[in-house]
């Protein structure tokens, strides 16, 4: 949309005509915003004016409803200071371990390991990972709070098998409970960087392999010589979606513990979500969404910039 | 670069667009005074159409229907229609409903900071005291009852000033219920006292069962606040949660509540692994016959009318020995939109909501009625019985408590929080009763 907004002129459709006169491309640059105005105006409607406004509530004290009192930097400063508010950007930091780096590298692994060798039923295989993937959040946390019960199937497994001093509350357990959480995520966010890495190997030059095994690399060298560079443009995409996925997560969070055992599973999204709808505090719910906003965006950036670098 | 500039106009633009200061539009109105003259001649005041929205379902929802089928019978010049929401999604948008011209006339609003205070002080909702006084609400209400709705006039108060809204003929309490079944094969009397619960208590454990069905995955405090009713002074409590900053938590029974609460605890009263357990579980097993007591808000157990009769329900005598109170509110307030076209037909409404009659309609449905001192309840169901019982004790002795979490609009958070804190030893009762207060002072700092 943005690229008919700036009317990249288009001289390959007029290689015949030889006027150069600069006319018909400004009128073709005006044409291409007059058919932009509309899906224009109503992304300004819904996405840009909200934005704005929920950048300006958050410079205030407000309860919804009745006269606000400006508060300049106070919501930021009591997001990044609140002891309990600032806890959840380590939470997230954690989770972010299990959203994106361990389904990228068990995804990378298992892609390496499939593509190698074809296996009947391969689609199958493909298609159960990716299951998760499609499920509505709600749903799957729904059933691993049952899977985490006390006396759920993980603690009945664990004793079935003599393990029965490792079976815990999971979500009750103050330890526990966000890694137990993160692992939902990791379970969610594998099949889908697997699926991601067996279409891209499936893309990168079978003679890059011939070269690499003339040349007399193993599997592993193999794997870093050629798969892993080859890959990058697909990491980059696993690692902006699982990173930003696990800076915004709430459902999760909110069918299962509510942030609690105490504070050890709270998020800022859910963080967010109380202090809008539960606490009159519009003006912080505004802070912590724009400061969310802000990270998603440093981090697309950051991953796309060294992900493009050759 | 282009793209970057573009955007950046984009935004001031739209930044222009918002350029006051969020809620300048809705001032104060007149509404937050009371109005000189009002009529509660329904039957003068010509056809008229009320819209209500309501929380309510299942058998409350029943009730709310019925209730406005009489209501329409006694005045045929009235219609209400009626619009059934969800009760989170209620709260959630209720402030948004009010500001629109073609909003309800009348609502129900939660009580306490999060609701109710926000939408008074936002001028959203009628002051009601010119109808209190032409029906005679401070009389027909107990005082304990009525200040859950009063709100001073600089709006920094609650429990004190003017009616902002109303309670019904029905209550939601936190109460004691008991397994009867259980009690009698362990050879125990329902208890009276907390002396004869920690009896009984001891003794269901001796014997192998599980005293107090519970689980604090999710942060239930129903536990906590039944067991504070009993151990705190019931004006020092109703005025802590009203605001009055001389009074701290330490002089409410909040440290011997929750001291109580986590020796039952750590005396395994509670089931196994209990911090791993969410609240719709511990109901479940509750009613599935697991544990013999429970701490609960009133008609949130769901038993059929088998089962009816075979919980009771206690609502224990205080531990000082003066009287009963207990921690309850009306399941609901009952609001007035300031932009109601005809406030006297819906104060006449919600006077009726009050009514005797009303709540006999609620008993007939098994919710807990309220303000009907001569409600008929059927004798087969051995909880409604009871229920009706503490809310008859609670209106006489006059004993309410709001719920604490009212203190302050982030108060339940933090009691939630805490309480898992203190079961898991990682936080002590004296520094549970110091964060109550600290959420509560600052809550307070900001008011004033």
């Amino acid at each position: 949309m943005t690229a008919t907004a700036t009317g990249t002129p288009t001289p390959v459709s007029e290689p015949t005509t030889h006027q150069k006169s600069a006319r018909p491309r400004r009128r073709n640059r005006w044409i291409g915003l007059g058919f932009a105005a509309l899906p224009l105006a109503v992304y300004a409607l819904v996405v840009l004016v909200p934005l704005a406004q929920s950048v300006q509530f958050s410079f205030y004290q407000w309860d919804g409803v009745s006269a606000s009192t400006w508060a300049g930097l106070d919501n930021y400063k009591t997001f990044l200071t609140d002891p309990v508010l600032r806890s959840t950007f380590g939470h997230v930091l954690v989770l972010i371990g299990f959203f994106a780096l361990l389904p990228i590298a068990l995804g990378l692994l298992s892609a390496a390991l499939l593509t190698r060798a074809k296996q009947p039923g391969m689609a199958v295989y493909r298609w159960i990972f990716f299951l998760p993937q499609v499920m509505t959040t709600v749903v799957i946390a729904l059933v691993f709070k049952r899977i985490y019960a006390p006396d759920g199937p993980l603690n009945t497994a664990l004793e079935a098998v003599g393990l029965g001093s490792f079976a815990k509350t999971w979500l009750g357990d103050f330890t526990w409970a966000l890694p137990a959480l993160g692992m939902i995520g990791t379970w969610v966010t594998f099949g889908f960087c697997m699926v991601l890495f067996i279409s891209g190997t499936s893309a990168i030059a079978p003679e890059l392999y011939e070269a690499a095994r003339i040349d007399g690399a193993g599997p592993v060298k193999e794997f870093f010589a050629v798969t892993l560079p080859g890959l990058r443009g697909q990491m980059a995409v696993a690692l902006t979606l699982t990173i930003t996925a696990a800076l915004r997560t709430f459902d999760l969070v909110w069918v299962t513990t509510h942030g609690g055992p105490g504070t050890s599973t709270l998020t800022p999204a859910v963080a967010l979500y109380k202090a809008a709808f539960q606490n009159p505090q519009v003006g912080l719910a505004a802070a912590i969404g724009v400061v969310m906003a802000i990270l998603c965006l440093i981090i697309a950036i950051v991953i796309t910039r060294v992900s493009e670098r050759d | 670069m282009k793209i970057y500039k573009a955007g950046m106009v984009a935004a001031l633009l739209a930044l222009g667009l918002t350029a006051c200061s969020p809620g300048s539009g809705t001032s104060a109105t007149d509404a937050t005074k009371a109005p000189d003259t009002v009529s509660t001649d329904v039957a003068k005041a010509g056809n008229v159409t009320l819209k209500l929205t309501d929380f309510w379902g299942g058998a409350e929802g029943e009730w709310i229907k019925q209730v406005v089928a009489d209501f329409q019978k006694k005045y045929p010049n009235v219609t209400i229609q009626r619009t059934n929401e969800d009760w989170g999604q209620l709260n959630s948008t209720l402030n948004l409903q009010l500001q629109d011209d073609s909003g309800p006339d009348i609502a129900t609003a939660n009580n306490g900071w999060q609701s109710l205070g926000t939408l008074a002080k936002g001028g959203l909702v009628r002051n009601l005291d010119a109808y209190a006084k032409a029906y005679g609400w401070d009389k027909k209400v107990p005082t304990t009852i009525a200040r859950q709705n009063q709100f001073s006039g600089d709006f920094k108060t609650m429990g004190t000033g003017s009616w902002f809204s109303t309670p019904m003929a029905r209550t939601s309490l936190i109460g004691l219920y008991y397994n009867a079944d259980k009690l009698k094969s362990l050879g125990l009397e329902p208890p009276k006292t907390l002396a004869d619960l920690e009896t009984a208590a001891a003794k269901a454990k001796a014997a192998g069962e599980i005293p107090f069905e519970y689980g604090s995955l999710d942060g239930s405090t129903t536990i906590l606040l039944g067991t504070q009713a009993m151990l705190a002074d019931k004006k020092k409590l109703n005025d802590y949660i009203y605001g009055d900053a001389s009074i701290k938590a330490g002089d409410i029974g909040m440290t011997d509540a929750i001291t109580l609460t986590k020796k039952w605890a750590d005396a395994g009263y509670f089931p196994p692994k209990f911090e791993g357990i969410d609240y719709q579980t511990a109901v479940a097993n509750y009613v599935g016959g697991k544990g013999v007591f429970r701490w609960e808000y009133t008609g949130s157990l769901g038993l059929d009318a088998a089962k009816q009769g075979k919980y009771g329900y206690l609502q224990l005598a205080q531990a000082s020995g003066s009287g009963t109170v207990g921690v309850g509110a009306a399941p609901g307030a009952m609001v007035i939109s300031s932009k109601s076209k005809n406030p006297d037909v819906a104060a006449a409404f919600l006077d009726f909501l009050m009514s005797p009659e009303t709540g006999q309609l609620a008993a007939d449905r098994g919710l807990v009625p309220a303000l009907s001192p001569d409600v008929k309840v059927p004798a087969t169901s051995l909880s409604l019985t009871d229920e009706s019982k503490g809310a008859a004790t609670l209106d006489s002795d006059d004993g309410y408590v709001p719920y604490f979490d009212w203190s302050s609009p982030t108060m339940l958070d933090t009691i939630s929080q805490n309480l898992q804190l203190v079961y898991a030893g990682k936080m002590t009762p004296d520094k549970f009763t110091a964060a109550v207060d600290k959420d509560r002072d600052a809550f307070l700092a900001g008011q004033s």
